[in-house]
């Protein structure tokens, strides 16, 4: 009764003009993302127009270096890419729905919060021909020096697509577990499996072509950032010449304004190698769609190939990164060729410096916390069209936005404010978090929503009561990525923070410079640690906000 | 300790006596500012000496310095250039950088440089003439930066893997052909590198004295035929076929560590014995020059012309120019930078301090050999970057 009267109480109010989003929502939803994007246009106009001049790009194209560089970019990033995609894909396959997917869920966050600079690192202390790989072989065979392996900084960039490989799959894996984690999908499964398909069948007739297209942009991200990945090709790429993005981020970085436009200039190749790619991704998704074999009916006994023990060396890479690098942050003389450590002590950790870390700490809440309220409200209400806008800075290579951003703080007068590097971040943050959160929003069963404004809720009341609480797991992971994803800044931060502000990220890159392996090591895992709290808080915060209900957890 | 600051009290009074009212309200000035010193932070050792330094400011000047730690001196002139450009003339990001060669020429040519102010500071008197404190690769300093340290280009090996190291350009040749896959230099245009190959060139070219005057094309040609023609014998037995270079020197102390490498390079003489003591060396290891001298040169710090802290700036500068900081750089256990002061002028407690060695320190005399003029430095840059910057 009293239910009853509150309902039509509240009808009576004066409500929304109309029942569907107004204008002013749409305004509303616009406005953090027009505060994030709009500053940047000047920037840019400011930073790339030297770029528009025939000269430069006649300078650029009688470069030595460029058509060498921009081999190993594309080696590394297409085999990285595809590398990544394969092995994300074919561990669904196999192990989902089953005991392991879930085991494998549940030791992502580990893995994905080694940020690339530290996993970049860690890889090198293993495979380098005096890390650890090769000590082992020298252990059984008496090996008096290193090999003459080239295993790192190879002319081709293998080391590098491998290093990226591995690091993107379990990304990938994170945003497949995030979409299969939803009811619908699940559901599917069980139908397909009790109609007598078998997985394999299941998975490549109903879940994939259903998965693909919402996995693009994530593949997309992916391709993106290997194709403009810098501190991880410095460790692990070519040094000479260097990849595509390193030699950019060295000619924006020249003092001689001729190469400062011939970095703009090349930045626009990256560019264009990222559009005819995701044409021929598009391309492909197109003629798959084309030639989706109807289900025929048959029904093909499960093969099981859970022998195929593919995520044992995944992990077995990441446990073998954290570990070197622990070990490496304690110990004192270890010298090629011995396996182990002659002593260990904690000067290293003693003689750490923290403010790194707190300022990486209260930076990375504050983005990942104004992100969240306006990426839920553009998700909710926001142009849906304009998606594709909201995600350029995942795909346009970050050093001209970077100068952007620098140019536009210049004239404002705000460069090396917690303001402005807060707003740095913004740039990318808010793109990741929008990305992570998609899938699942969309993915949303919209008759809950139906029902809560049919029972009398404002789109509002019903978002705030109904929909985000139901969403609470991949919002908290949403928020978690985006605070790995600030941990991670190096360039924005270097330029925003005019050196005022240190991160771990900047403190590690510029101790990097220097050759001592145990201070780097401790840099590294402070790197790691932040993410991996984020996501471990993430994961234990959903399990625990969702024990009484079945369909949260 | 005391002794030394007392002295440095006593001198700077006597030297300067003229500048005593202009300098006192540049300390009042001074006093509250923080003045944001961009230096190089890839050694803990610097970046050590740099942390002592701000602490002593702080408590003496009530400067608040902070060490901006960058890997490439050319970014920071860009960020001086990109402020000027977007018209940020006063209240710039950069109030104090360590930097000399072609980036301090960069500088001035650019008019971006505050000065002249170094020959005012008054602990200028300490400082030794005798050294190529006013010209920085060839290019006048004019006052436009503080002298801070002295350099050499010094050669590190393994006693227990290399007894008797190479001692000329001819010499490593052999050495190298003897090693194969085991010698190399970092890629110019890393500083170290870029050195490497200006040794080289001294080495060979047939008339050193051109290389004092700024170059031209045909000056070029001439002078560095004889090390593009070396360099192509050299490099077919360098680490990996000379296809590719380390990135650093420290890559190179790393490598050599390992056993990667039979020689690593390094600006500090000291060096060695400072990656022996933190272990990122065997104790096997020596610092050695060649016979013939190899190239030294003077580190400086400058302000930028749009720094904000033009007053805190300088009386840092003034400090790290003392003898009780210079001595204390010097320290082998510390640092193991030269000081550029006139080791006669301090007390012998002082000239203890500076004089000690320790086991891997270069421990032989090694003619100094003068920077070819800064101009020099883009243009071999941009030629070997043609020649072997894409094998």
């Amino acid at each position: 009764m009293a239910q009853a009267l509150r309902l039509a109480l509240e009808r009576a109010l004066p409500q929304a003009p109309s029942k569907r989003p107004g204008l002013p929502w749409q305004w509303l939803a616009a406005l953090p993302v027009m505060l994030i994007f709009g500053p940047l246009l000047p920037g840019l106009y400011w930073a790339l127009s030297p770029a528009l001049d025939a000269t430069v790009w006649q300078a650029l194209w009688l470069d030595a270096q460029w058509p060498q560089a921009l081999r190993s970019t594309l080696i590394s990033s297409v085999l990285g890419t595809l590398l990544a995609c394969g092995m994300a894909a074919l561990l669904a396959t196999l192990h989902y729905p089953g005991r392991l997917w879930g085991s494998l869920q549940r030791r992502l966050p580990l893995l994905l919060s080694v940020p690339h600079a530290a996993f970049a690192v860690g890889l090198f202390f293993l495979i380098a021909p005096s890390g650890w790989l090769a000590r082992t072989i020298a252990h059984f065979v008496q090996w008096t020096g290193p090999p003459d392996w080239v295993t790192v900084q190879d002319p081709y960039g293998l080391s590098l697509a491998l290093a990226l490989a591995i690091k993107e799959s379990w990304f990938l894996l994170w945003v497949l577990a995030a979409v299969l984690g939803e009811q619908a999908v699940s559901r599917q499964m069980v139908m397909g499996r009790s109609l007598g398909y078998s997985r394999t069948q299941t998975w490549r007739l109903i879940l994939w072509p259903q998965l693909l297209p919402r996995l693009r942009w994530p593949v997309i991200a992916v391709f993106a950032y290997g194709l403009s990945v810098v501190d991880m090709a410095i460790i692990l790429g070519p040094g000479t010449p260097p990849t595509l993005a390193a030699l950019i981020w060295h000619w924006l970085t020249d003092p001689d304004p001729a190469l400062q436009a011939r970095g703009s200039a090349a930045s626009m190749i990256l560019l264009i190698v990222l559009l005819t790619c995701v044409l021929a991704v598009r391309g492909l998704l197109w003629l798959m769609k084309r030639h989706q074999p109807y289900p025929a009916g048959q029904r093909k006994p499960t093969a099981s190939r859970r022998w195929l023990k593919l995520h044992t060396p995944l992990f077995l890479v990441g446990y073998a990164v954290v570990a070197v690098l622990l070990l490496w942050s304690v110990a004192q003389e270890w010298f090629f060729p011995a396996l182990l450590p002659d002593a260990l002590s904690l000067e290293s950790w003693h003689q750490a410096d923290w403010a790194p870390f707190w300022t990486t700490l209260w930076l990375a809440m504050a983005a990942s916390l104004l992100c969240l309220p306006a990426v839920l409200v553009w998700l909710e209400w926001g142009p849906k069209r304009l998606n594709a806008l909201l995600y350029l800075p995942l795909i346009v290579p970050a050093l001209p936005l970077v100068a952007g951003q620098y140019a536009t703080l210049l004239h404002l007068q705000l460069d090396g404010t917690a303001v402005a590097l807060v707003w740095s971040h913004l740039l990318w943050v808010l793109p990741y978090m929008v990305l992570t959160l998609i899938g699942p929003y969309r993915a949303f069963d919209l008759r809950l929503m139906t029902s809560a404004r049919a029972l009398g809720y404002s789109p509002w009341r019903a978002c705030l009561h109904v929909k985000w609480p139901i969403l609470l797991r991949p919002i908290l992971a949403t928020l978690a990525v985006g605070f790995a994803v600030s941990v991670a800044q190096y360039l924005p931060t270097l330029f925003a923070a005019g050196g005022r502000f240190v991160t771990v990220t900047t403190e590690a890159v510029a101790l990097s410079a220097g050759g001592n392996r145990r201070v780097l090591a401790v840099q590294a895992l402070l790197q790691i640690a932040l993410p991996m709290a984020a996501f471990g808080l993430a994961a234990a915060a959903a399990y625990w906000l969702g024990r009484h209900r079945k369909g949260l957890r | 300790m005391k002794l030394s600051t007392l002295a440095a009290i006593a001198l700077t009074l006597g030297v300067s006596t003229w500048a005593n009212a202009d300098w006192s309200q540049t300390q009042n000035e001074a006093k509250g500012q923080t003045v944001y010193f961009n230096a190089w932070g890839g050694s803990e050792a610097t970046n050590a000496y740099i942390a002592w330094a701000a602490k002593e400011a702080k408590t003496r000047y009530g400067i608040d310095v902070r060490h901006v730690k960058i890997t490439d001196t050319a970014e920071v002139v860009k960020r001086v250039q990109t402020e000027m450009a977007a018209g940020r003339t006063s209240d710039g990001s950069v109030d104090l950088m360590w930097v000399n060669g072609e980036n301090f020429r960069n500088l001035k040519n650019g008019g971006l440089l505050f000065g002249p102010w170094a020959q005012n500071l008054p602990n200028w008197g300490l400082v030794d003439l005798n050294k190529p404190v006013r010209t920085d690769f060839s290019v006048p300093t004019e006052g436009y930066e503080s002298p801070w340290g002295t350099a050499q280009l010094t050669f590190i090996a393994d006693s227990a893997k290399t007894p008797k190291p190479p001692r000329s350009a001819a010499d490593l040749l052999a050495f190298s052909k003897a090693n194969p896959g085991r010698v190399s230099y970092p890629k110019p245009t890393d500083f170290h590198g870029t050195t490497f190959v200006k040794q080289m060139l001294l080495e060979l070219t047939p008339n050193r004295a051109v290389l004092q005057q700024p170059v031209t094309p045909a000056a070029f040609a001439t002078a560095t035929q004889p090390l593009w023609a070396y360099l192509d014998q050299l490099h077919p037995s360098l680490w990996r076929n000379g296809k590719t270079f380390p990135a650093s020197a420290a890559e190179m102390h790393r490598m050599l560590g390992d056993g990667e490498l039979k020689m690593s390079i390094t600006f500090n003489p000291n060096e060695a014995a400072n990656l022996i003591a933190s272990k990122q060396l065997p104790a096997s290891a020596y610092s050695f020059g060649f016979t013939g001298g190899t190239i030294g040169n003077v580190h400086f710090v400058a302000i930028p012309v749009n720094a904000h802290a033009k007053a805190g700036a300088q009386v840092f500068a003034n400090f790290l120019l003392s003898a009780e900081a210079q001595t204390r750089k010097a320290d082998i256990t510390v640092w193991g930078d030269g000081t550029v002061l006139d080791i006669t002028k301090l007390p012998t407690a002082s000239q203890a301090q500076i004089r000690k060695t320790a086991p891997g320190a270069l421990a032989e005399v090694v003619p100094t050999l003068p920077e070819p003029h800064a101009s020099w430095v883009e243009a071999l840059e941009a030629e070997w970057l043609k020649r072997y910057g894409s094998r």
